[in-house]
């Protein structure tokens, strides 16, 4: 009886291997790769240099993770808002000089383009306001821009859409909505490529 | 650098005499004796500040005789460096600093590519060029986009020679370099083993080995590696002098090279030159072994193929849609 099982046993264990090393081909690094689940702490790896520019915690976070994006505040030029657009009233020599002469709005599909009052706040003019009437920091617009282009925002939180800053490893900085969009006009222009390619030399 | 000398003078006749029986190990006593010896020759045995001709020669001795970088001790790795770091300042008056950076534990590096995001503005290739010291007389580039119409996803029906103003409206644009295929063709073709895949899955040549016969070239199916007929030329403020031996460092004539995810960056935790000068976000960089990174997130949300995928080289570079 027992050799009958030793047996059974030394014929099971002989096909099984024939047939893992049958499988081996088929596999692919990937399903090894998919079946890590065993976090990779980058903040761990060693000698990285440490984003040089100004961040600030997000006030979101991805998969419970809090990472960190570029400021906006500091990148306008006349911050704060308020110092201009209090009860005062202005000269008119001023005017040119104080409205947004430079500002072409251009955001928002045609018929129904954006207003400046859909972004901003009418009242505190510090802040951005979404149409709940919620106050949003300038520096966390990604709160306001994910009202809409929501599919843009759960990309950018995963890492789809836009990208981290300087490191893929260490803590985790990603670039603003209007770090790279121009908020009023955030289609990029056409321009002529940086550089240009010669034939193939095959 | 220093005890190689003494004991290369020592050793003048000894290493001839007491020869081992390795023809490298004798060649490489013989070499050295050879060096010092000329080095005294013209020196008068006393060493004196007009001695930097015998000592680049000295230097090009000792570099000929060296190992394969995967056979190299850290000692061994240390002291090439130190030669190529003062050939560099003897030859070209540069002041580089090269690294030998190992892989970092538990990283394979990925890396997906956005087609419905690149508008064709090639920031991504003259970053490359700038940062991997490519050579500007001829315009060598790693990384070729292609303008492509719509539906087609195999580069060689796109233009890859545009200049115009980009985007153009129903187009769109398609970047190709060196894939890093997991199971590489081109280390396969190498005769002199002068190429492979790193343990962090980056595919490297040692450019001192190869011997430039692009058999690789030939075996690559995505023309991801690129032959220099000539030692790159390259305005002397515009060297990057962060480098690494099997990276960005300036390789000599006659040398197969091509993208390598920027190890001397990656390999300290930056992103590639590409990805960080990407102005519209289209390249992803990352871990794979990483549940939390970016790249595996490309590769979980979004609708992701590779190029020729049925010829199983499986690259570690994905084209995605949004």
């Amino acid at each position: 009886m027992q050799k009958i099982l030793l047996m059974y046993a030394c014929l099971f264990l002989g096909l099984a291997g024939v047939a893992g090393q049958g499988g081996a081909s088929e596999t692919s690094f990937l399903d090894e790769i998919k079946d890590i689940q065993e976090n990779f702490d980058s903040r761990a790896v060693e000698n990285v240099r440490p984003v040089t520019r100004e961040t600030v915690l997000a006030k979101d976070q991805f998969n419970g993770r809090p990472f960190r994006v570029l400021t906006r505040k500091n990148e306008i030029n006349r911050f704060k808002c308020s110092n201009c657009h209090t009860d005062k009233a202005v000269a008119v020599n001023q005017g040119v000089e104080l409205t947004h002469g430079s500002i072409s709005l251009n955001h928002g599909r045609e018929g129904q383009a954006l207003a400046c009052i859909d972004c901003h706040h009418p009242e505190e003019r510090d802040y951005l306001w979404d149409k709940k009437g919620e106050k949003i920091d300038f520096d966390h617009s990604y709160q306001l821009c994910g009202h809409c282009h929501f599919r843009q925002k759960r990309d950018w939180l995963g890492g789809a859409h836009g990208k981290r800053v300087a490191n893929w490893a260490g803590e985790r900085v990603i670039y603003n909505c209007a770090s790279c969009h121009d908020p009023h006009s955030p289609r990029f222009e056409k321009r002529y490529p940086a550089t240009y390619s010669p034939p193939l030399d095959r | 650098m220093k005890s190689d000398n003494s004991s290369g003078k020592s050793g003048c006749s000894c290493s001839i005499g007491t020869a081992r029986s390795d023809r490298r190990s004798f060649l490489k006593g013989l070499s050295i004796a050879a060096a010092a010896g000329s080095a005294a020759l013209a020196t008068g045995c006393v060493p004196s500040v007009e001695a930097a001709a015998p000592e680049k020669m000295k230097l090009r001795w000792q570099e000929f005789f060296k190992d394969n970088y995967r056979l190299m001790t850290q000692e061994e790795k240390e002291a090439t460096i130190a030669r190529l770091e003062r050939l560099a300042k003897l030859q070209d008056d540069l002041d580089i600093q090269m690294s030998s950076d190992p892989p970092i534990d538990r990283v394979l590096y990925g890396y997906a590519f956005n087609i419905s995001r690149c508008e064709g503005f090639m920031e991504c290739v003259s970053a490359c060029v700038r940062e991997n010291n490519l050579d500007r007389k001829t315009n060598t580039q790693y990384i070729r986009i292609f303008e492509m119409e719509p539906g087609k996803l195999d580069p060689s029906t796109g233009d890859g020679r545009y200049y115009h103003k980009v985007p153009v409206e129903n187009k769109f644009y398609m970047g190709t370099q060196c894939f890093h295929c997991e199971n590489a063709p081109c280390t396969k073709a190498c005769p002199t083993k002068a190429t492979w895949m790193e343990p962090d899955g980056i595919v490297v040549v040692d450019y001192d080995w190869c011997i430039g016969c692009r058999y690789c070239q030939a075996a690559c199916p995505y023309y991801g590696r690129r032959f220099n007929w000539g030692k790159p030329e390259i305005p002397k403020d515009e060297v990057t002098t962060r480098q690494h031996y099997l990276g960005n460092r300036i390789r000599p004539k006659g040398k197969m090279e091509k993208c390598t995810f920027c190890i001397q960056r990656t390999r300290a935790g930056r992103l590639p030159a590409c990805v960080e000068a990407c102005p519209t976000g289209s390249r992803v960089f990352g871990n794979l072994l990483d549940p939390e990174s970016e790249i595996r997130f490309v590769l979980k949300h979004k609708k992701v193929f590779r190029m020729k995928e049925e010829l199983g080289t499986e690259p570690k570079f994905w084209y995605f849609i949004d």
